[in-house]
């Protein structure tokens, strides 16, 4: 059945803003001879109660079912007349703003005449366009309210921990045969000094105690599917096989230790690691007084090209801690550039300082060489090269993304960086979302961090995971693209142009885009040959109505 | 249990924690001292690494924030007392008036247009003025304007209402008053940031007595294109000649009119305007040679660790100064191809994703110069440019070195209210005043239901910031919920 | 004199030019008011279609404004825009039309200023080539 289209415009003063340009008279008669147009009026500040309450009034009256507003930007008052819109009874999207302020008499205040016909045209442009409008529904879908968090180090099952505490069921996975990730290799985390052991035992008997969390050891993630609010998990746990369904992911996969190999005479016995330092570390036993660190070993290299962020502090904490143990030992940290950045570090460089910790800056043009008992090095103040004696040789080494990540993107459907590390959305303003919503990342799978840092990555995470957990269901505004299967071609063309990898080809071989996960961009809708994706909230009717009414001849 | 969370501060890391637990359901109060929301993020011109304009990914978080059924928005406002224990504080707050009623205030900015008085804008660092009825930044949340009333004249017991006759809304009000209410919140967090550090007390840099030494921030500003020069890159001593210039032709103008009716008239001798005409002629082409010799900027030096990393100032890092500078040099370089930027820096602090990176590509693709060595003093040169005198820590000569602007990457420091604020809720502060934490559980004060986030805790970049403020929401949301 | 006003179809996304333009207006930055915008989320939305259907409707000229390169908000969607504009300045040259006529411009959302210059730019260029021969084509 076709219902008559009855629009009614309303054109605003605001103030003398817009009317202190344009003519609103000749406007409001320039409307009423537009197609559909039942009603015009001119309201002195059209967002002000008045002129919403005017809009509803009239909608009623007139019996309107599409509304266009002449005004400002709808940047910052389309939700307002949309909001008006459905308290008048008609569908919020049945709405079509205009704007003659921002762009028309702001911008041409010198030109009233080209001003007043261009407010002719964005109207008659906008008039013509809201016969196109379509009514758009919101979709909901129901909410697992339960997480999947990936992985057991220190960011892993402190999320898993706040989202438990928050009220949520948890599923933690993780790939060793106990939790606790790099942390339970190390000795003394910084700068609180308490044991790694100790930190990691607190959060596992939590885990343990907590009924909230379900923690599978030896686990692998075998497959993901659906959607924000309703994703199905299968995951293998030693020969068990497990499915479930969850509303969140959470990627705390962490990152592993880069192991030196054929870099700085690198034996695991002389010339060893951080990591392997800290172990000497926890037994006590460093056997060594003449000690030499070298920073950046396999990082802000070409092959490598990113600083680890923590090695800096690691060296200088466990420089400290070697101090502690060996009293008169004599040690030199080699360094390019010391990241020693904050309060908390810098202090701690400085009480190495203080410790008398020897700090020598080399370049990437003349490394150190690690030779049997000692290490030469360039030193430029001295400007020559001078050997420094070495009992023991540790390697600061990055931290690089596990072999699994790769793994673990494709399933997720999440994307990794050159260097392996998982991709947030934003660089900075969504650094613990992914782009595709309801899965969220933290810790070193990020990006290489400490231990507060982690932490607080892995609460942040939690917050953003139970935005979506806390509620029922998950809305999304019918602002997206369908496919018109019909006249899908299976060419694939929308499949690969999306950013966000949402279409696929469906059991029948068509295009098929779940709605909950399309973000609206229309990208797809303009590259698909066969036109068979219907974009309702921009459509092509909308576009080429408001071209065909450019230009009245 | 009381569901309501306050969050002290709408710069980025307030407004993350804010969003992130009305997300959430929660109700929140989000209480700022200034006119609108934004904090200092609103001023940068663009972000590193990715060169993303700073208030065009911000702006839709703005708007958010005050459109959100959760969000209650409490701008110009400041927290006078707090009490109780969490999951019940009480919570006094003074809402400073506008004089403009927000809710028919349509920001159209006619009021602004016509009034009389110009005071310096805060919001470009001095570097421009504003009028004394105005909007903190273009894109300020809640869009409406303010009547400062230290420049106001009608405070001033001067006859003027010129605003409250403009507007057609009806929006200005001088009988406004401030008004004292209470809140009820189970858990606060607090998100007051940080301020720049204010480099005159450090001498030997002359910064506001050599002209073209400028801080970080400032240049920010000079970048942006809605900054003082529109985002045209000028130095300050440019812009100041320029400003001479225009009065002194004001001046020249009026002179030539009373010149005319003088000798209309033809009572009076007009000798004494002719000699000052004359004199102002004279001037003139020497002001403009001057102007235009200083039109061109190809030498740009950037100064790190400002006040930071230096015992005499403060000890620490500010985490962010490293690429900040590279950042702005980048962006200089943008602005004008024949842009030489020289960084003078301690060590090269580029520890966050992409940052190594970008710094590479700021050597090889913009040129940039770094020289390793912290810089002693910036004198005058004899051409009358700023000078700065350095020891290359590679080269180990010292050096002087001429440059057309210097721009000082300034330390973090604590922001001036957040001893009050710790004294006035019990929290504890580290010896360099910003808020102690745990460092395992790193959004928890020293009072129990008390949360902090973004510099507030420490100097931190705004990635961090917003995860931080995301892990104080949870908190806050884990503590009422316990409740 | 050339007394020739180009009307001139601008597609303008959500989040950069139509904010772009929207900042002009804030900071009252005048330019020639040859320009009509429809607004888009993304310029990845607009086709080539859409762009010829711009010009046979009666534009002398068309530009897509979109976000600065590497900075859409629908991460690639202004680079299938610049891909589109380049197919419809092919096509237009092969018919022996001026494909100056059509151009891709990047602009973030605080650069009212850049806006309103290219409004200028264009109105100019647009002026030089004269009324647009498809201009009354439009059969439909």
């Amino acid at each position: 059945m076709e219902t008559e289209l009855r629009t009614g415009v309303f054109i605003c003063h605001c103030g003398i803003n817009i009317s202190g340009v344009l003519d609103i008279e000749d406007l409001c008669e320039y409307a009423r001879t537009l197609p559909g147009v039942v009603t015009v009026q001119a309201n002195l500040f059209t967002c002000a109660e008045t002129g919403t309450s005017e809009i509803k009034a009239a909608v009623k009256e007139h019996d309107l079912n599409r509304v266009v507003v002449a005004a400002c930007t709808p940047r910052t008052h389309e939700p307002i007349f949309r909001a008006s819109c459905q308290e008048a009874g008609i569908n919020p999207y049945f709405f079509e703003m205009v704007n003659i302020r921002e762009h028309c008499s702001w911008v041409h205040r010198h030109d009233k005449e080209g001003a007043q016909a261009k407010a002719r045209d964005l109207i008659r442009m906008g008039v013509a366009k809201a016969l196109f409008l379509e009514p758009l529904e919101t979709f909901r879908s129901k909410v697992e309210p339960k997480a999947l968090v990936i992985g057991a180090g220190i960011a892993g099952m402190t999320s898993a921990l706040a989202i438990a505490n928050q009220g949520f069921e948890v599923i933690l996975l993780e790939k060793e045969v106990e939790m606790g990730g790099l942390l339970r290799h190390l000795h003394k985390v910084a700068p609180s000094d308490m044991t790694a052991a100790e930190l990691i035992g607190e959060k596992i008997a939590a885990i343990e105690k907590d009924k909230r969390i379900q923690c599978f050891t030896s686990a692998a993630l075998e497959e993901v599917t659906g959607y924000v609010g309703n994703y199905a998990v299968r995951f293998s746990c030693g020969d068990e096989s497990y499915s479930d369904k969850v509303g969140v992911i959470i990627v705390a996969t962490g990152g592993a230790s880069l192991k030196p190999v054929d870099l700085y005479n690198y034996d695991g016995e002389h010339v060893i690691t951080q990591s392997e330092l800290e172990i000497k570390l926890k037994d006590g036993n460093i056997g060594a007084k003449s000690i030499v660190m070298v920073q950046c070993v396999g990082a802000r290299i070409p092959e490598r090209n990113y600083c680890s962020r923590i090695c800096c502090m690691v060296g200088i904490k466990n420089s400290l801690h070697i101090k502690e143990i060996v009293k008169d030992a004599k040690i030199f940290v080699l360094f390019r550039d010391i990241q020693a950045y904050g309060v908390e570090n810098e202090a701690l460089f400085f009480k190495a300082k203080e410790a008398g910790v020897r700090f020598i800056r080399y370049s990437l043009e003349s490394p150190p060489v690690v030779e049997d008992g000692k290490v030469k090095i360039y030193h430029a103040g001295m400007g020559k090269e001078i050997s420094l004696p070495a009992d023991l040789v540790v390697l600061s080494t990055p931290i690089v993304a596990h072999d699994d990540a790769e793994s673990i993107s494709r399933i997720l459907k999440v994307p990794i960086d050159e260097h392996k590390f998982f991709l947030e959305a934003h660089a900075k303003l969504s650094p613990l979302d992914f782009a595709t919503s309801g899965i969220y990342l933290c810790g070193n799978a990020h990006y290489p961090a400490t231990v507060r840092e982690a932490t607080y990555q892995a609460l942040g995470a939690a917050s953003r995971a139970s935005i979506v957990l806390s509620h029922d269901t998950v809305e999304r505004v019918g602002t997206v693209a369908a496919v018109k299967e019909e006249l899908c071609s299976s060419c694939f063309a929308c499949v690969k142009v999306c950013p966000y990898q949402v279409p696929h080809m469906n059991e029948r071989g068509k295009a098929e885009i779940e709605p909950m996960q399309c973000q609206g961009c229309g990208i797809c809708v303009a590259e698909c040959p066969a036109e068979a994706i219907k974009f309702a909230y921009v459509s092509d009717e909308q576009i080429t109505a408001a071209c065909e009414a450019l230009y009245a001849a | 249990m009381n569901k309501e969370v306050l969050v002290i501060g709408g710069g980025i890391a307030g407004i993350q924690a804010c969003l992130d637990l009305a997300d959430q359901g929660m109700t929140v109060y989000l209480v700022e001292r200034l006119p609108s929301i934004g904090g200092k993020m609103a001023q940068l011109d663009k972000t590193f690494p990715t060169n993303d304009c700073s208030i065009c990914i911000m702006g839709p978080k703005l708007f958010e924030v005050e459109r959100h059924p959760n969000t209650q928005l409490l701008t110009y406002t400041e927290v006078e007392e707090v009490s109780g224990e969490a999951g019940n504080f009480t919570v006094k707050v003074r809402k400073k008036p506008r004089y403009v009623e927000e809710d028919k205030c349509t920001a159209c900015g006619l009021c602004a247009d016509k009034c009389p008085v110009a005071v310096p804008d805060q919001f470009n660092m001095g570097m421009s003025t504003r009028k004394a009825i105005y909007k903190y930044f273009p894109q300020g949340i809640p869009s409406v304007y303010t009547i400062d009333d230290s420049a106001c004249r009608i405070f001033k017991g001067k006859k003027c209402n010129i605003c409250a006759k403009i507007c057609e809304a009806k929006a200005v009000n001088y009988e406004q008053k401030e008004t004292v209410f209470e809140l009820n919140v189970g858990a606060i967090i607090v998100a007051t940031g940080f301020e720049v550090f204010d480099p005159s007390d450090i001498k030997p840099y002359g910064y506001r007595t050599i002209p073209d030494v400028i801080t970080a921030m400032e240049f920010e500003r000079l970048l942006n294109a809605s900054g003082p020069t529109g985002g045209h890159l000028e130095r300050p001593s440019s812009l100041k000649i320029k400003a001479e210039i225009r009065q002194l032709e004001k001046q020249i103008k009026k002179a030539k009119t009373r010149l005319k009716s003088l000798e209309k008239k033809s009572e009076e001798s007009g000798d004494e305007t002719r000699k000052a005409l004359e004199e102002m002629n004279e001037r003139l082409p020497v002001l403009q040679a001057k102007g235009a010799s200083l039109e061109e900027l190809r030498d740009i030096a950037f100064v790190q660790c400002v006040g930071s990393r230096d015992l005499r100032y403060n000890a620490h890092c500010c985490s962010y100064g490293c690429m900040h500078s590279v950042k702005e040099a980048v962006v200089a370089t943008e602005h004008g191809s024949e842009l030489q930027s020289t960084i003078f820096l301690t060590d090269m602090r580029a520890y966050g994703k992409g940052f190594h990176q970008y710094c590479l590509r700021g050597a090889s693709e913009y040129g940039i110069q770094f020289v390793r060595g912290r810089v002693a003093e910036i004198g005058v040169g004899d051409d009358g440019r700023p000078a700065v005198w350095c020891e290359d820590m590679d080269t180990r000569k010292v050096e002087e070195r001429p440059f057309d602007l210097v721009v000082l990457a300034t330390a973090c420091v604590p922001s001036k209210g957040i001893e009050n604020l710790s004294s006035m809720i019990g929290f504890d502060l580290d010896e360099n005043g910003f808020v102690k934490t745990d460092p395992n559980k790193p959004a928890n004060t020293s009072v129990k239901g008390i949360f902090v986030c973004g510099c507030a805790e420490g100097p931190m970049d705004i990635p961090s910031s917003v995860s931080m403020a995301s892990a104080a929401a949870s908190m806050a949301v884990q503590t009422v919920k316990a409740l | 004199m050339n007394n020739f006003e180009p009307l001139i179809a601008v597609f303008s996304c959500h989040y950069c030019s139509y904010a772009a333009a929207d900042l002009a207006g804030s900071s009252r930055i005048q330019y020639p008011p040859n320009t009509r915008i429809i607004k888009v989320p993304c310029t990845g939305r607009i086709s080539v279609n859409h762009i010829l259907r711009a010009l046979e409707c009666g534009a002398d000229g068309v530009y897509v404004a979109g976000c600065l390169e590497g900075t859409c908000h629908f991460v690639s969607g202004n680079f299938k825009a610049k891909q589109r504009v380049q197919s419809a300045k092919s096509l237009l040259g092969e018919i022996n039309i001026e494909p100056e006529r059509v151009q891709m411009y990047f602009m973030s959302a605080a650069e009212g200023s850049k806006f309103a210059n290219v409004a200028k730019e264009m109105t100019e260029t647009i002026k030089e080539l004269g009324p647009s021969p498809l201009k009354g084509t439009n059969t439909q």
